[in-house]
């Protein structure tokens, strides 16, 4: 009797806990969703909408700003983790071997990712500022004046200067990570390893790397997601520019959307779609991928 | 020879550290300088502080209305996603009913949607129900947005909280309801915080949404206006630094209190 009583669910309560947060993700995030799928097959203008089948499709396909901006996100999502990803590690092991101030240290390189990439953007911006920024008085103090340049303004060097600046901001926090994954691994293993005489090096490659092998390619996959949505650090810095050489897919979609005046929401939430389907298989491909390996057991 | 090597690699973290936090050291000198004295020389301490530059960019620069409505978006998102976000995690932890697993794993999926998916029908949206240009418009926009990774952190607490507890003030005759608002969000406290300290920094930094959903100078949240003022007066470094400062010192305040706290909140997730 009481059995079945604690294993009845109390379907009124169920419906009062869920409702408020249903309510509003179907309001403000599944409904959105279907909409902008919806007006992916429409021309969207501000009086009337009508239907036009896979011809945003079709233009997409011909799009070629459109395609400068799955290149440069892509080159973005796919270098990112690994720099993020290789430094952070150097560090956490740095802070792992018992470096004095390591608490101090973890406190301060967290940092960069707290700030919102409007603040970043725009001390990065003078950082790289042709005239009086850091790096070129820097180069300059060096009497490398000759390399000075405006690092946001060229379009050879904008796309890697707005790279180094999502890896200083995100190594930080990949190190974090990193460093609770390595505190958290049994100190016998490499005990063990180093009464069996094994190098820095070689306890590196083939003791610790593969028993936090889990996490760094969560980071990875994380930092990988995060790049192929990134619009903020953009839109403040360069616009997309010089010559799209930064344009991103989230840009270009919110170009298309509110900047051009051609007022068709339709083409941009074609746009919005098939990046969302690429998104959403990229990372289930990547999960797939990292999963088929088997998993370590310690 | 070891200490040697660990001062080496003490000076090694430490050029790091400055790397890292340089900008911003570098944005606070600025703050306090005029942009006359900073065009003379960028890298400097500053020899007289100008604190003035502060109630100047608060009052003249309208940074005061910016900074309230951003304070208004996140406490009124952060106090719904704390509640709403609670009450939805207990009960995917509590209850065992069908589709229970299908419907947390929805909402947990959202994490990964990128932004532009819902940002134009968002925008058609809250046009066509005058919520376009509100404040109440975006808090509930951003509620949305950061539900699936507080409702995420919150379940992931709640069930590890042991089922006979509920049982016993079942037996005692306690509501459902009372259950979660008298025994389960007192011990889910130490997640709740972590929730609304995450949440506060997330939404205190947003502008995507705030980009697109706000046009009007009285309703812009401090990034947006930050962007704005950056956008009108290029040249004027000193004043943009005190308004960059305005931005950064709340966060830089709660990190200071609650930085482990905010750590495991970025952090939720990411280590497995």
């Amino acid at each position: 009797m009481t059995q079945s009583r604690a294993l009845r669910t109390p379907w009124r309560a169920v419906t009062v806990f869920l409702l408020p947060a249903f309510t509003l993700y179907v309001g403000f995030t599944a409904y959105p969703v279907v909409r902008t799928l919806w007006n992916s097959f429409h021309s969207v203008l501000p009086a009337r909408e009508s239907y036009v089948g896979l011809a945003n499709f079709a233009e997409l396909a011909k799009d070629e700003i459109f395609w400068r901006a799955v290149r440069n996100t892509l080159i973005w999502a796919c270098t990112s983790p690994l720099f993020e990803v290789s430094i952070a590690l150097l560090l956490a092991l740095a802070l792992y071997a018992k470096v004095p101030g390591a608490r101090l240290f973890r406190i301060a390189w967290f940092t960069p990712v707290l700030m919102s990439y409007v603040v970043v953007g725009i001390i990065w911006a003078w950082i790289y500022n042709y005239d009086w920024g850091a790096v070129n008085y820097a180069l300059r103090a060096l009497g490398l004046g000759s390399w000075a340049r405006a690092w946001l303004g060229k379009p050879e060097t904008a796309l890697p200067a707005l790279i180094f600046i999502t890896t200083w901001m995100w190594t930080g926090f990949n190190m974090v990570v990193l460093l609770a994954a390595l505190h958290s691994l049994p100190s016998e293993v490499i005990e063990a390893a180093e009464l069996d005489n094994c190098g820095w090096w070689s306890k590196l490659v083939f003791v610790i790397v593969p028993m936090v092998r889990a996490t760094v390619l969560n980071l990875i996959v994380l930092s990988f997601v995060g790049k192929m949505k990134i619009f903020d650090l953009v839109w403040i810095t360069t616009k997309g520019g010089p010559l799209w050489a930064t344009e991103t897919v989230s840009i270009y979609v919110y170009k298309r959307a509110f900047e051009w005046n051609t007022f068709d929401l339709g083409y941009p939430s074609a746009v919005a779609s098939v990046w969302f389907v690429i998104v959403l298989g990229s990372v289930l491909t990547l999960t797939f991928l990292f999963r088929q390996r088997e998993k370590l057991e310690y | 020879m070891q200490k040697w090597r660990q001062a080496l690699v003490v000076f090694m973290l430490s050029i790091y550290t400055a790397f890292a936090a340089g900008p911003f050291l570098w944005v606070a000198t600025m703050s306090l300088r005029t942009t006359t004295e900073i065009s003379r020389d960028h890298f400097r301490f500053p020899e007289t502080l100008h604190w003035e530059k502060f109630p100047d960019a608060w009052f003249n620069s309208n940074y005061g209305v910016y900074f309230t409505n951003s304070l208004i978006v996140v406490l009124s998102a952060v106090t719904v996603l704390t509640l709403v976000g609670a009450m939805a995690a207990h009960c995917f932890a509590r209850y065992r009913f069908r589709l229970n697993r299908v419907f947390y794993f929805i909402i947990f999926s959202t994490i990964i949607f990128p932004p532009q998916i819902t940002i134009i029908a968002l925008f058609q949206i809250l046009v066509q129900y005058g919520l376009f240009n509100s404040l109440v418009g975006l808090t509930l926009v951003y509620v949305a947005f950061q539900l699936p990774i507080t409702i995420y952190i919150l379940e992931s607490f709640f069930s590890r909280i042991p089922g006979d507890l509920f049982e016993a003030a079942r037996i005692d005759g306690y509501s459902e309801w009372s259950i979660f608002w008298r025994i389960a969000l007192p011990i889910a406290l130490p997640a709740l915080s972590t929730t609304i300290i995450l949440n506060t920094i997330l939404l205190w930094n947003e502008f995507l949404y705030a980009v697109v959903l706000i046009t009007d100078e009285d309703k812009r949240t401090l990034p947006l206006g930050i962007q704005r003022f950056m956008g009108d007066q290029m040249e004027d470094i000193g004043m943009i630094s005190t308004g960059l400062m305005i931005a950064i010192i709340p966060v830089v305040l709660i990190y200071a209190f609650f930085s482990e706290k905010l750590i495991q909140g970025m952090t939720a997730g990411a280590v497995k």
